[in-house]
C-alpha cells in the first residue's frame, strides 16, 4: 500500500532526496576545505566517497517503489507511448478485444444472474432442494419438484438434518392496494420461510410460524421492497394497511429487506402470503392439508455438521416409514399393486440449491451455455486477431527490440515489455468492453422469453461482473501477448541486426498458424449460425398450425375477484355474447389453458377399445368451448366440433365427449376408426374410460412450435373458472383491443385483463430463444468472418511482398501472371484447408451441446456445413486474391531491382 | 601504511545506523561522520549506501524524518528513532550479542584443544 502512496508523491520524494544528497556533498566539501584541500580537490574527493550518485538514487527509488513495480510502470508507460504513436493499430486491437470481452461479459452477466448467482441470504450454500423421486400417487399443479404442504411440515421435524425447512409456490393474485385490482406475482410460503433464509424486514416484521398455523386464520402479507418502493412510493405508514388479495382483505405486516427478491430468479414476487391463506390466494384451492396434492417446492437448510449425502441417507428410514403409513391413511387413493410398489419404492433426493429454485433457469440454461460457448470462441478469435496484429507490428519493431537486446536488456525483460503491451491493450479493451456490455445486456434481456425475464433480470454492472471482465481481459491479454513475447525471446540477435532495413522475416509461420486457427474458429461460428438460422426459419415456416393473423387472445380469472362458479359462468357467457355481436370481432372461444406458453395440462390417459390400454406418455390436455377449433381455423378431420350437447353436466368429473388430434390417433388408434372410442384422463385402475371421442382435429402447436404431441380436448365453457379467450377479429387488432376492453369494462370494471396480445405476437414470443440464438450467432459469425478476413489479408500481403523477388524472377523466365497468382494462393488454400480440417471435428463434438436447441436440422447438417464452408472459403480466397493479384502485376525488372 | 579497513558485514549497517540515531537525531552526513568516528575508521562504509539504508529504515517505520535547521544554519533532513525503531534496535542488539557470543564460544573451544 505504501508503494501506491509513494507512487503518487514520487515528485516530492525525488526533490527531497536531491536536497539531502546536495547537503551531504556540500557539507563534505566545506569540511574537506577546512582541512586544507583546495576546492576542486575537495569536490572530487567528496564525489568519490559518495560513489555513483545515479546508482544511489536508483537504489533509493527501489526502496520507495520496489524494482518490480517500477519496471512495470515504466513498461506500461512505454507501451502507452508506443500505442499512441500507432493509433490505427491500437484502435483495431482495442476494438477487437472490446467486442470479444463485451460480448462475453454481457452473456456471462445473464449466465451469472440466471444460473450461478447464489441467493442473497445467509449461507446459501447450505440450502438444498428436497425432491421426491418415484410415484407420489398424487395430483399436482405448478412447475417442477413439487411436494405437498403436509410433507413439508413432516420434514420440518427432521431437525437432525435440517436447521429448517421451507416450502413455497409461485402464483399470481389480483392485488388491490387501494385502486383497481391488478394481477401481481406472489409467493405462497411456509411460516419458516423468512427465518430459515435469514431474511429480515426493512419495515415492520416478516412472516413467522405464528402466521402459518391455522388455515384461513392469518390474513397477513409481507411486501417486497421493490414493490413497496415503486408501487407504494415507499410509504412509511404501509405497515398495518389493508390490501385486497383476490378480494380478501389482508393486512400488510411488513416489507422484506431490500435486495431480497424471492428464491426464483424468473418469478420475482411482489408480496409473500402465508401458506395458511392459500385458499384465498388460489381460488378454488382447498387442498392445503391434503397429502396427495403436490404444488410446492421444498427447500431445507442443512445443519452445519451434516453433509448433503448424510442427510439424504439419514432421511430415508423416516421417509420409508412415512410412505408405509401413508398407504394406510384414510383418503389414500386406490391404486394398483404395481403402482403401490412404485410409491413405496420412492425416495427423497436432495440437491444443492444455493441459487434457489427456478423454472426459468431450467428453460434458459442450455441456450445460455451455448451462447457463452459461442462468445468464448469469439473472444478467442479476437485474441488471435490481436496476436496477429502484434506479430505484424513486432516485425516492424524488430530493430528496436534488437537494439535493446544489444544494449543489454534481458530477453525476459523484453518479453515482459511485450506482455505489458498486450495487457495494457486488453485492459483498455476490457474497459470499452464493459461499456459495450451494458447496452448488449439490455438487448439480450429483450430477447429472452416472456416479460418475466425483463422484470427479474437486470442490465447492471456489479463487482462480480467487473471481476469477471477483468479476469477475462487479463486472460485475453496474456493469450494475445504470449505468442509475440515468446517469439521475441527466441529471435537471434545477430541475424536481425544484420538485416538492413528490409522487411524482417519475423513470425510468418506463427502468423500462418494464427490465421489457420482463426479460420477454424470462424467456420465453427458460421456453421453454428447456419444451424440456428435454419432452426428459426424452419419453425417460422412451420408455424403453429393455425392462422394467427387476425387472432387475439386475453385471459380472465373472475374467481380472483371473488366470483362464485355460477357468477363466473354467467360473466363468461355475457362476454362471449358481447364479443360475437361486436362489429370489430367475429367469433370467440375459450380455452382453460393458454396455448404457446410452454406449459400445458398433461396426464396419462386410458383408452378403451376392444382392449384397455394406457398411453405410454403424457397426453397434452385442454378444455375448450364449442367453436374453439373454428375460431383458430383448425381443420376438423373427422367427426364434429363440440356443441351444446357436450357441455359437462353439473357434478360430473369428466365431460361426455372429447376431441383428439391426428397424432393421438396415429399413435394409439392406428388403423381403427377413432370416433366412438372411449377414453379418460388417468392411468390407474380407478380410471373409467367413459368419454367418447366425437372428433379428430389436425395437429397444431399447443405448448410451443417445436412440440409435436398427442392432444385431447374436452368440452368446457370455463367450468366456473376463468380461462383464455381466443377472438377472431374483423378489422385491425387495435380496433378489436379497444372494443374488447370496453366489453370487459362494461361487464365488470374491476376485472383485470391478462396477457392481451395478438397470436402473431405470441408466436413471436414463443420463438424468442430461437431468435436470440439465430441473431446472435449470425452476428458472431459475421464478426468472426471479418476478423479472420483481415487476418488472412494481412498475412497474405506480407507473404506476397516477401516473394515479390521470386515472382519477378519466375516471370522474367516466362511464367504467366496466372501462375504467379496461383503461387501465392496456394498458401492461402493450405491455410483454409487446414482450418477447415480443424473445425469440422470440433463441430461434431460441439454439436451435442447445441442439439437440444435445434429443430428440423441435425448438428451435422450437411447443407449448413457445406454452405458455411463454401461461404468462408470463397470469402477468404477473395481476401487472399487481392495481394496475390498485386504480386502478379509486378514488373520483373522492378522486382529484381528491389535490393 | 593505512590501517586495514573492513567492508561492513552484510546486514549490520542498519543496526549501526539505528544505534547511532538512538543517541541523538542526525542527518545523513552526520550519521556518516559519526560512523567514521565511532568505528575509528576501522569499518569502511560506502557513504552512498547510507542513503538507501536510511530510506529503507524510514519506509519500515523505524526512523522518522524531518527537515530542520542544521548546525551550519542550512536545512537538513534529520532522522530520529521511532518507538518501533527502538524496539528493533533492542532485538538486533540481542541477536548480535548472541551471535558474537556463540562465535566466541566456538573460537574458545578451538583454542583449548
Amino acid at each position: 500500500m505504501k508503494w501506491l502512496l509513494n507512487w503518487f508523491r514520487r515528485g516530492y520524494l525525488e526533490s527531497g532526496l536531491d536536497r539531502e544528497l546536495r547537503y551531504h556533498v556540500e557539507r563534505r566539501i566545506s569540511d574537506l576545505m577546512l582541512s586544507g584541500l583546495p576546492e576542486s580537490e575537495a569536490r572530487k574527493q567528496a564525489m568519490l566517497e559518495l560513489g555513483n550518485l545515479t546508482q544511489v538514487r536508483e537504489e533509493v527509488r527501489d526502496v520507495w517503489l520496489t524494482r518490480w513495480l517500477r519496471d512495470f510502470v515504466y513498461d506500461l508507460r512505454f507501451s502507452g507511448r508506443s500505442f499512441l504513436r500507432s493509433p490505427s493499430f491500437t484502435a483495431s486491437a482495442v476494438l477487437s478485444l472490446a467486442l470479444g470481452i463485451g460480448a462475453t461479459t454481457a452473456i456471462y452477466s445473464l449466465v451469472d444472474q440466471v444460473l450461478l448467482h447464489a441467493l442473497p441470504v445467509r449461507q446459501p450454500e447450505r440450502l438444498v432442494l428436497i425432491d421426491w423421486k418415484g410415484d407420489q400417487a398424487a395430483n399436482g399443479f405448478g412447475s417442477y419438484n413439487l411436494l405437498s404442504y403436509p410433507i413439508c411440515l413432516d420434514l420440518q421435524l427432521q431437525d437432525r438434518f435440517f436447521e429448517g425447512v421451507i416450502c413455497r409456490a409461485a402464483t399470481t393474485v389480483n392485488l388491490s392496494t387501494g385502486g383497481e385490482p391488478k394481477p401481481t406475482a406472489a409467493e405462497i410460503v411456509s411460516g419458516t420461510y423468512f427465518s430459515v433464509l435469514a431474511v429480515g424486514p426493512a419495515l415492520g416484521r416478516v412472516l413467522g410460524n405464528d402466521d402459518d398455523r391455522t388455515p384461513g386464520a392469518s390474513p397477513v402479507v409481507v411486501l417486497a421492497y421493490d414493490f413497496w418502493k415503486t408501487q407504494l412510493a415507499g410509504a412509511p405508514d404501509v405497515v398495518g394497511r389493508k390490501v385486497l388479495v383476490n378480494q380478501h382483505s389482508m393486512t400488510v405486516i411488513g416489507v422484506a429487506a431490500s435486495g431480497f427478491r424471492g428464491i426464483d430468479v424468473g418469478q420475482v414476487p411482489s408480496l409473500w402470503i402465508p401458506a395458511a391463506m392459500s385458499a384465498e390466494a388460489i381460488p378454488g384451492f382447498h387442498d392445503l392439508l391434503d397429502r396427495r396434492t403436490r404444488w410446492m417446492q421444498v427447500l431445507g437448510r442443512l445443519r452445519p455438521d451434516v453433509t448433503l449425502a448424510q442427510a439424504q441417507v439419514g432421511l430415508q428410514p423416516w421417509f420409508k416409514a412415512m410412505l408405509d403409513e401413508d398407504t394406510r391413511r384414510a383418503g389414500f387413493p386406490r391404486i394398483t399393486a404395481e403402482r403401490r410398489q412404485r410409491f413405496l419404492a420412492s425416495r427423497l433426493e436432495l440437491t444443492p440449491a444455493p441459487q434457489g429454485h427456478s423454472s426459468l433457469r431450467r428453460r434458459l440454461s442450455q441456450p445460455l451455455w451455448v451462447l457463452l460457448a459461442l462468445t468464448a470462441v469469439l473472444l478467442g478469435l479476437a485474441c488471435l486477431n490481436v496476436a496477429g496484429l502484434f506479430l505484424a507490428r513486432g516485425s516492424a519493431r524488430d530493430r528496436e527490440i534488437s537494439t535493446r537486446l544489444a544494449l543489454g536488456a534481458s530477453r525476459g525483460r523484453i518479453g515482459r515489455q511485450l506482455l505489458a503491451d498486450s495487457l495494457l491493450l486488453a485492459l483498455a479493451g476490457g474497459t470499452l468492453g464493459v461499456a459495450l456490455a451494458l447496452p448488449a445486456m439490455r438487448t439480450l434481456i429483450a430477447f429472452l422469453p416472456r416479460d418475466v425475464a425483463a422484470n427479474a433480470l437486470q442490465s447492471a454492472v456489479d463487482s462480480r461482473l467487473l471481476l469477471f471482465a477483468f479476469l477475462v481481459s487479463v486472460a485475453a491479454g496474456v493469450l494475445s501477448g504470449v505468442a509475440p513475447a515468446l517469439h521475441a525471446g527466441r529471435r537471434s540477435l545477430i541475424s536481425s541486426l544484420r538485416e538492413r532495413g528490409g522487411a524482417a522475416f519475423g513470425g510468418v509461420r506463427l502468423r500462418r498458424v494464427i490465421v489457420t486457427l482463426q479460420i477454424a474458429f470462424t467456420l465453427i461460428l458460421v456453421i453454428g449460425a447456419g444451424l440456428f438460422v435454419r432452426t428459426l426459419t424452419g419453425l417460422m415456416a412451420k408455424g403453429p398450425g393455425f392462422a394467427t393473423s387476425s387472432l387475439v387472445s386475453f385471459g380472465l380469472d373472475p374467481r380472483r375477484n371473488g366470483y362464485s362458479p355460477s357468477e363466473t359462468r354467467q360473466l363468461i357467457r355475457r362476454v362471449h355474447d358481447a364479443i360475437r355481436s361486436s362489429a370489430s370481432t367475429q367469433t370467440s372461444a375459450l380455452a382453460r389453458i393458454q396455448l404457446l406458453t410452454g406449459g400445458s395440462w398433461n396426464d396419462a390417459m386410458t383408452i378403451q377399445t376392444d382392449q384397455r390400454v394406457t398411453t405410454d406418455r403424457d397426453v397434452n390436455l385442454n378444455a375448450v368451448s364449442p367453436g374453439f377449433f373454428a375460431t383458430l381455423g383448425i381443420r376438423i378431420v373427422a367427426g364434429r366440433d363440440f356443441d351444446e350437447r357436450d357441455s359437462r353436466p353439473e357434478g360430473e368429473r369428466d365431460g361426455r365427449s372429447a376431441i383428439v388430434n391426428e397424432a393421438f390417433v396415429n399413435r394409439y388408434l392406428g388403423g381403427r376408426d377413432p370416433l366412438g372410442v372411449r377414453i379418460c384422463e388417468g392411468s390407474g385402475p380407478d380410471a373409467k374410460p367413459n368419454t367418447e371421442i366425437i372428433g379428430v382435429v389436425a395437429d397444431f402447436s399447443y405448448r410451443g412450435l417445436r412440440e409435436e404431441s398427442e392432444q385431447a380436448y374436452f368440452a368446457s365453457e370455463g367450468d366456473g373458472a376463468g380461462g383464455t379467450f381466443y377472438v377472431k377479429v374483423r378489422g385491425t387488432p387495435e380496433q378489436a383491443f379497444q372494443s374488447i376492453r370496453t366489453i370487459i369494462h362494461n361487464a365488470d370494471p374491476a376485472l383485470p385483463i391478462a396477457n392481451f396480445r395478438t397470436l402473431d405476437e405470441q408466436v413471436n414470443r414463443s420463438l424468442n430463444t430461437e431468435r436470440m440464438l439465430a441473431i446472435l450467432s449470425g452476428a458472431f459469425g459475421t464478426l468472426a468472418m471479418l476478423l479472420s478476413l483481415i487476418g488472412l489479408y494481412g498475412v497474405m500481403s506480407f507473404v506476397a511482398t516477401q516473394r515479390t523477388r521470386e515472382i519477378g524472377i519466375r516471370m522474367a523466365l516466362g511464367a504467366t501472371g496466372g501462375s504467379a497468382i496461383w503461387l501465392v494462393l496456394q498458401d492461402a488454400i493450405a491455410m483454409i484447408a487446414a482450418g477447415t480440417a480443424i473445425a469440422l471435428p470440433c463441430v461434431g463434438a460441439l454439436g451435442r451441446l447445441v442439439e437440444s436447441q435445434l429443430f428440423g436440422v441435425k448438428p451435422t447438417d450437411p447443407i449448413a456445413i457445406a454452405a458455411a464452408t463454401l461461404l468462408l472459403a470463397s470469402a477468404t480466397l477473395g481476401a487472399a486474391f487481392i495481394p496475390a493479384y498485386r504480386a502478379s502485376t509486378v514488373n520483373p525488372t522492378d522486382a529484381l531491382r528491389f535490393d | 601504511m593505512p590501517s586495514p579497513r573492513f567492508p561492513i558485514p552484510q546486514g549490520t549497517l542498519d543496526m549501526l545506523i539505528l544505534q547511532i540515531l538512538s543517541l541523538e537525531p542526525a542527518h545523513g552526513y552526520g550519521v556518516a561522520l559519526r560512523l567514521e568516528q565511532i568505528s575509528q575508521s576501522v569499518v569502511q562504509v560506502n557513504q552512498g549506501s547510507l542513503y538507501p539504508a536510511l530510506h529503507r529504515l524510514e519506509q519500515k517505520g523505524w526512523l522518522a524524518a524531518e527537515w530542520k535547521e542544521s548546525e551550519t544554519g542550512r536545512e537538513a533532513k534529520f532522522y530520529s528513532l521511532t518507538r518501533s525503531g527502538r524496539k528493533q534496535l533492542a532485538v538486533e542488539k540481542d541477536s548480535w550479542a548472541r551471535l558474537s557470543g556463540a562465535v566466541r564460544l566456538i573460537f574458545d573451544e578451538g583454542n583449548r584443544s
